[in-house]
């Protein structure tokens, strides 16, 4: 890291170092806050910096980064918080279908420098002369080029077993967009205030199961969601749902064949992915087409709601979330 | 024992097994269902939610193992005589390539996503991609099936290369695939099934009629041309007969590898060089390596499944292996 | 062992290099192909470190070179590029020699490593690594090295039975090999998708992030097996002839086919640790030596030759052809698998 010119430590900085590995502290560098951004924004030398710690130790970024490249999934969650970032990896187009438009605006605006973390053009990431590289992808493409991105400009980079808020919070802190993170998280409040004030009864007497289908998940097979969006449900909500027990797989790591449909009659309402316009998604299709799920007593008595989920990464996609929860527990509390 | 006799008291005991086979495949699956019910669900069908299961679930399930398992074993049979290579499955010629080029271009470029919808794409690339290796590996006196395997292991890496790239630069096409790869015969309507019934009765009768004059093939080119044997009648017919068999079972499952590499050589453990029996026991024991493979992945991670395209080399493998330890063997 | 080659009319013009009491019989036409081979090489080593997504003069990248450059520019010509292209060369040529071993030992044209189970098996270590542990790099190279050599052991054993005979280390591969595969899937499948695809990116080989680290290690490792290949490779003309007859001529077979074996693996273990299993050279590499230089068996040089340009010319395209950086094995495959296709059609015509 010596040979790294950007990477020298200020060393005037005690950054306050956190125990977990995500955490991640931002210290101003004394005091002059209010002054010359603009003057300074061009020269050579970001006059303003501070040090965060994140998963690759502690790193000098620049205090109001100008050119932010995203790699891997701070992407989307970046653009989330009202970030423009000059060059990203590609997302998918299923992501990028329940984006919305200025977001989606923002993406394609961007330069895309890789389809996958460990692919990255990086010649051509240096040739976009970027002031701070946020990265979340796997430890072994971590290992394979982080050197090669602290090189290129100051570098953050968490693991992908971040925790969602967690991540949020880092993302908004190191890439200067911790004004509409405030904002998103208030919303996030309200909404699940207001949902646990209005459903109280319903959350507190009603068992919940979450069920779902991913494009990966075999034909024939379903499976119980226990992480993602019904996971918010769950912990942030207090709705009664299925879960793995402790230090077990995730009950959404096991393809239940169909046959298991039958199984899903214990519980008293049902919950299953749609997409914006209520439809259920391409690939849990084929489960609403059984026989046996329509045979099943909550979906007979209208207790088997659609819920729409475009993404559990940041607040902007969970709020969404929340507002699809709000609606189809309203229909429920017409049926009490 | 006499051979003609031990090899008929053999497919007796091999339909047996079979037919036990398909017995527990509509009694076994992940949940527990009495006997009773089964029988009902069979024979005295009713709107109750447990025989939805059998008739909806198990009973296509069942099925399409039963065709897509002997399709596989035949249609290895038939490459295995034709090219006299022990390495050769239907992969060689292509035809998982084609088939799973077709699907990711379909996915990722057309974004189909349904059984129903791969299927026509799997088995059209299936189709076109084992003819253009027989147009490769052919010259105008016939076709050398070393340079056809060569030909098919070519044409099948610049397909997988462009599968490849198309999957890794698209997420989701790559997530669609994955499952898709494995090779499942469960989820599949019987829907499914009937179109490509007629081409498996083209092929069967094809394979019917070629398995003579590969008997004479095996003895080598010459001989089998002083035999009267038309070589390049012979190894097209062959050609088109595997192709759609193994295109179709594809098509309809996705690409299960090992089996049409494996029973081949079993049945020939088992029956010796002569092709129409090998044929017979090929397409009666691959079914039940798939059925025995699928009941395993049903019931082993419980209240999980895996699919049977991944079972069936943990099935069929040390069986191979044991017998080839075993055997005296040699090439072909 | 010189001494039990009964002297040969080979039928064609041949290049006799004496010193002193090694004598190297070469073909005119390996020799020829051969040189033509290293100059297009060359020709492509210069492209590809001239050129990249970020835009260098050639006096900046001669400069870089020499010395005279810092920062970015330096990192990116001589920490970046260079050790990219020496990796591409040395593992292209490591991989075509490993194909051509054991295409010649076991007298088949689909013959690769990966008929010991060495490639799948250490595609299995590296998936439990990624997927199950999400370990380091490090980690990945070692639990990938571990899977293959366990399973070129295991595939090894399996087939052993008084001997080993070429058709069953080829069954009991292919069987090992079709459980791994079918284990890897489901690794696969049941990962998370981000790293399911990072580890299938793995899968496939890339150069992506080569350091002059990996390339000295791995240099070293190639250098010393390669010259171990040149010396055990002697009698590889004789074991074509079948076993009997290799040993009608005093080779002792199974050591030689051994030795031999354990070459052809340690040299795509090797690749397979700094780079992950680059596909198709070992298989192609060989195939299309041996019809440009029209030999009746499969010969070393040209096949390790073939290795390095089709290496190097891949890992170029595989940087410059698609909007997005594509990991080289895909590449090789595309460009290996066309060509010898091309080689395969011409062949067919001529012999009308």
């Amino acid at each position: 890291m010596s040979n790294t010119p950007l990477l020298r430590r200020g060393a005037t900085l005690a950054a306050a170092l956190m125990s977990a590995s995500l955490v991640l502290t931002a210290c101003g560098s004394d005091g002059d806050d209010t002054g010359d951004k603009a003057a300074t924004a061009h020269s050579d030398k970001p006059a303003e910096t501070r040090s965060v710690t994140a998963e690759n130790g502690t790193v000098k970024v620049p205090a109001a980064p100008r050119r932010v490249v995203t790699i891997g999934n701070t992407g989307l969650p970046f653009i989330d918080l009202g970030g423009k970032p000059v060059g990203v990896t590609e997302a998918s187009d299923s992501d990028l279908d329940v984006l919305p438009k200025e977001q989606r605006t923002a993406y394609e605006a961007a330069e895309i420098i890789g389809s996958s973390g460990g692919e990255v053009d990086l010649e051509k990431l240096a040739a976009l002369k970027p002031d701070l590289i946020l990265v979340q992808f796997s430890s072994k493409d971590w290992d394979k080029v982080g050197k090669r991105l602290e090189a290129i400009a100051p570098t953050v980079s968490w693991g992908l077993d971040t925790e969602w808020k967690a991540f949020a919070d880092a993302i908004a802190e190191v890439g200067n967009v911790a004004d509409a993170l405030s904002r998103q998280k208030t919303a996030f409040k309200e909404k699940v205030a207001k949902i646990q004030a209005t459903y109280g009864k319903i959350i507190d007497t009603t068992s919940f199961v979450d069920v779902s289908r991913g494009n990966w998940n075999d034909p024939g097979t379903f499976y119980i969601a226990d992480i993602g969006c019904s996971e918010i449900a769950r912990d942030d909500i207090g709705l009664d749902l299925p879960k793995a027990a402790e230090g077990k797989d995730p009950l959404a790591y096991a393809s239940l064949p169909f046959e298991q449909i039958r199984g899903l009659s214990k519980y008293d309402v049902i919950t299953y992915p749609v997409d914006a316009d209520g439809v259920p998604t391409k690939p849990f299709k084929p489960v609403v087409e059984t026989n046996t799920w329509k045979a099943l007593p909550a979906v007979k008595s209208g207790r088997a709601l659609g819920l729409f989920c475009p993404g559990n990464n940041s607040y902007g996609p969970v709020n969404r979330y929340l507002d699809s929860l709000d609606s189809a527990l309203a229909t429920l509390s017409g049926k009490q | 024992m006499p051979r003609p006799r031990r090899r008929l008291l053999g497919l007796l005991v091999v339909l047996v097994v079979l037919a036990v086979l398909l017995m527990l495949s509509v009694m076994i699956g992940s949940t527990a269902i009495a006997p009773s019910v089964v029988w009902d669900a069979l024979f005295h069908s009713s709107a109750d939610t447990d025989q939805f299961a059998i008739r909806d679930f198990r009973l296509p399930r069942t099925v399409v193992g039963l065709v897509v398992g002997a399709a596989l074993g035949l249609s290895g049979a038939l490459i295995q005589a034709l090219t006299r290579n022990p390495l050769a499955d239907p992969g060689v010629l292509g035809v998982h390539a084609g088939a799973s080029f077709a699907v990711t271009v379909a996915v990722g470029l057309l974004g189909v996503r349904d059984v129903q919808g791969y299927m026509w794409f799997a088995f059209a690339g299936a189709l076109i991609v084992t003819l253009l290796v027989l147009a490769f590996g052919s010259t105008r006196q016939g076709s050398s099936p070393v340079v056809m395997v060569l030909a098919g292991v070519c044409v099948g890496a610049v397909l997988g290369g462009f599968r490849e790239a198309l999957q890794l630069t698209d997420p989701d096409a790559f997530d669609a695939m994955r499952n898709w790869n494995a090779g499942s015969i469960a989820g599949r309507p019987l829907e499914v099934v009937w179109p490509v019934l007629p081409f498996f009765a083209v092929a069967l009768v094809l394979a019917f009629v070629v398995s003579g004059p590969l008997n004479a093939l095996a003895l080598g080119d010459e001989l089998a041309v002083a035999q009267g044997v038309r070589l390049v009648r012979t190894r097209v017919l062959a050609v088109i007969a595997l192709t759609l068999l193994a295109g179709g079972a594809t098509a309809i499952a996705g690409p299960i590898g090992f089996v049409g590499l494996m029973v081949p050589h079993v049945a020939r453990w088992i029956v010796g060089p002569d092709q129409r029996w090998i044929f017979a026991y090929s397409a009666l024991l691959a079914p039940s390596l798939l059925l025995v493979s699928d009941i395993l992945g049903r019931v082993v991670t419980r209240p999980g499944e895996i699919p049977v395209g991944i079972v069936t080399a943990f099935v069929g493998a040390p069986v191979l292996v044991a017998l080839v330890r075993r055997k005296k063997s040699s090439g072909l | 062992m010189n001494t039990h080659i009964p002297p040969v009319d080979f039928g064609r013009r041949m290049l006799v290099l004496r010193r002193r009491r090694i004598a190297v019989r070469l073909q005119w036409r390996s020799v020829v192909v051969c040189a033509v081979l290293a100059v297009v090489i060359a020709g492509a080593a210069v492209l590809a470190l001239m050129t990249g997504s970020y835009a260098l003069g050639p006096g900046q990248v001669l400069a870089a070179l020499t010395g005279r450059e810092t920062g970015i520019v330096h990192d990116i010509v001589v920490e970046w590029r260079l050790p990219r292209v020496a990796a591409a060369l040395m593992f292209g040529a490591a991989l075509g020699v490993s194909g051509a071993v054991f295409q010649s030992l076991l007298r088949n044209p689909l013959a690769d490593p990966g008929i010991v189970g060495f490639s799948q098996g250490s595609y299995t270590g590296a998936l439990i690594v990624i997927l199950v542990v999400n370990g380091s790099y490090a980690q990945l190279v070692g639990g990938a090295l571990l899977g293959g050599m366990v399973t070129a052991v295991a595939v090894y054993v399996l087939a052993y039975r008084r001997g080993v005979q070429g058709f069953r280390l080829i069954i009991v591969g292919i069987g090992v090999s079709a459980m791994l595969g079918s284990l890897n899937t489901w690794l696969i499948l049941k990962a998370d998708l981000d790293q399911a695809m990072s580890a299938a990116a793995w899968g496939v080989g890339s150069l992506n992030g080569v350091s002059w680290n990996q390339v000295a290690i791995g240099g070293a490792c190639i250098a010393g097996l390669l010259l171990l290949a040149g010396v055990l490779g002697r009698p590889m003309r004789q074991l074509e002839l079948g076993d009997d007859a290799a040993a009608s001529q005093g080779v002792r077979v199974s050591p030689a086919r051994l030795g031999l074996i354990l070459v052809g693996v340690a040299l795509t273990a090797t690749v397979t640790a700094a780079s992950g299993p680059i596909a198709f050279i070992s298989l192609v590499a060989p195939q299309i030596g041996r019809r440009l230089t029209r030999t009746a068996g499969i010969t070393l040089a040209p096949a390790a030759f073939v290795g390095a340009l089709l290496c190097l010319v891949s890992d170029y395209l595989a940087q410059h052809i698609a909007p997005t950086p594509l990991p080289v094995g895909i590449i090789t495959v595309i460009l290996g698998g066309g060509y010898l296709g091309y080689l395969l059609f011409t062949e067919a015509r001529r012999r009308l």
